[in-house]
């Protein structure tokens, strides 16, 4: 028999802000200077995940193709600006570029995972859809807000060993070959971290959250492989196909960088 | 009629739209075998005038043409090929001396060009004083003046039809500065290699083919 999912009350949900006085106490007698920090958080995370609750019970509800695809252009859309914010860059224009890869690699891993690997029907059921889409947009997001603020960086401290490549006859390609794997690297190494560690460090999140649901943890682990799989997959994608996009716009058409120290 | 091997035309640069120019209105021809010595104080355009010419920055104001060519038209890697550029701060990659005078080599462009033999490499050092260096050292850990000399190294053993460089002896001791002059001469000379050399140093070159110009006051003259 499957165990039934055991309710939280709003009693007991006040019950666990013991943890945040907890969190309050040690900021204030330590002078951390983070309450103001910690009352925002707590109150944002309720506010937040109480609007997303009603805003999912709807969208489940209402199981329309172009709502749900209305709010998988808005997770994107809100990933790129997330980005934006993360790599503060003004001479490269990379973000549009950055917004239509993100947005065409989590649609095609989303589809897959949902429509083909999970095989639930329609593909776009915002159920599996939307979480699946949710996870995708925001692991990649952050390997490539990290590979990006590397390339910048990277690049712009190597400006002079770039410039001395270009001068001996390298192409865009080749002066910028070591810094471009380099910041590849740098935004995947999370999620191949995260491929050791599961199961052994620590049970994911998504798969802990079904187990308290009541599921199976065989079926529990199925999910999470596909996930971990799907992340990796997609942080690949995303990374190799937005970087070359942007190390492009990195140099003018006379192969020549356009970031100034 | 042959056209010049370089010849730049009312060419003028701001760092920014509306900023007064470093320089405007120069003109330059540069016939294939010329020893083209620019002087003048820091600051006045010298370096960014070379680097315009090798396209790692761009220009709005007037025309650069090689071999009668619009320099735009020239593919950049094809263009740097022909006509090399070296910086006044010379960058070293990591990894030894003997890296550093053959990664271009690696360059696709450069892949048809022979790589230097071992024993063109050891001269090379000894010619330019670093003998006691030898191939396998960091290049890293070299001194500005060291490096300074490799990376002439590494441009002349790529055999370019001209040489742009820019101070190429700032960080040289005044004996191995005229050794490094020395060489550049002979280069030009006994080897018809075009050269560009900006300086703001005293220095004149020799020999009937070398022209001497002053940048100043955002104008180049002939001297």
């Amino acid at each position: 028999m499957t165990p039934q999912i055991v309710e939280i009350s709003f009693w007991q949900l006040l019950l666990g802000l013991t943890f945040i006085l907890i969190a309050q106490a040690v900021s204030f007698v330590h002078h951390l200077g983070l309450n103001r920090d910690i009352t925002i958080g707590t109150v944002r995370t309720f506010l937040q995940l109480f609007l997303m609750g009603y805003a999912l019970t709807f969208i489940f509800g209402a199981r329309n193709l172009w709502f749900t695809l209305g709010i998988f252009v808005v997770m994107a859309v809100s990933a790129s600006f997330i980005v934006r914010g993360r790599v503060k860059e003004k001479e490269v224009p990379y973000i549009l570029p950055t917004f239509l890869t993100m947005f065409v690699s989590y649609f095609v891993t989303a589809v897959f995972v949902s429509g083909l690997i999970v095989g639930v029907s329609p593909w776009w059921e915002p159920r599996y859809f939307l979480p699946l889409g949710g996870m995708v947009i925001g692991n990649s997001m952050s390997a490539l807000a990290i590979a990006l603020e590397r390339l910048f960086r990277e690049m712009r401290q190597q400006r002079d060993l770039i410039e001395t490549r270009l001068c001996l006859g390298a192409n865009y390609r080749e002066a910028s070959a070591e810094i471009f794997r380099n910041a590849i690297s740098a935004g995947m190494i999370p999620s191949i971290n995260a491929m050791m560690g599961v199961g052994l460090v620590f049970i994911p999140g998504m798969m802990a959250g079904q187990i308290l649901a009541g599921a199976d943890p065989l079926q529990a682990i199925r999910y999470q492989i596909i996930i971990m799989l799907m992340l990796v997959g997609s942080t690949a994608i995303t990374s190799i196909v937005t970087m070359l996009i942007v190390r492009k716009r990195c140099f003018g058409s006379g192969e020549e960088l356009r970031l100034t120290p | 009629m042959t056209p010049p091997l370089l010849q730049i035309e009312h060419l003028g640069f701001s760092h920014a739209p509306g900023m007064s120019p470093l320089f405007e209105d120069v003109d330059l021809s540069v016939e294939k075998g010329d020893f083209i010595l620019i002087r003048g104080a820091s600051g006045t355009g010298k370096s960014t005038l070379l680097r315009l010419v090798c396209r790692l920055a761009p220009y709005t104001r007037g025309r650069i043409f090689f071999k009668g060519e619009p320099l735009e038209k020239i593919p950049p890697v094809e263009l740097r090929s022909m006509v090399t550029y070296v910086a006044q701060i010379p960058s070293m990659a990591s990894g030894s001396v003997r890296h550093n005078l053959l990664f271009p080599f690696s360059f696709a462009v450069n892949r048809a060009r022979k790589e230097p033999s071992e024993r063109t490499l050891l001269e090379m050092l000894e010619l330019f004083f670093l003998k006691d260096v030898g191939l396998e050292r960091e290049a890293s850990t070299l001194s500005i003046g060291q490096q300074q000399r490799l990376a002439l190294m590494r441009a002349i053993l790529l055999e370019p039809e001209m040489l742009l460089l820019d101070e190429p002896t700032s960080a040289l001791d005044a004996e191995s500065a005229s050794m490094v002059l020395r060489i550049v001469e002979r280069l030009n000379r006994e080897e018809h290699r075009t050269v560009v050399m900006v300086t703001h140093s005293a220095y004149l070159p020799e020999g009937e083919r070398s022209r001497t110009y002053l940048l100043e006051n955002a104008k180049l003259r002939l001297l």
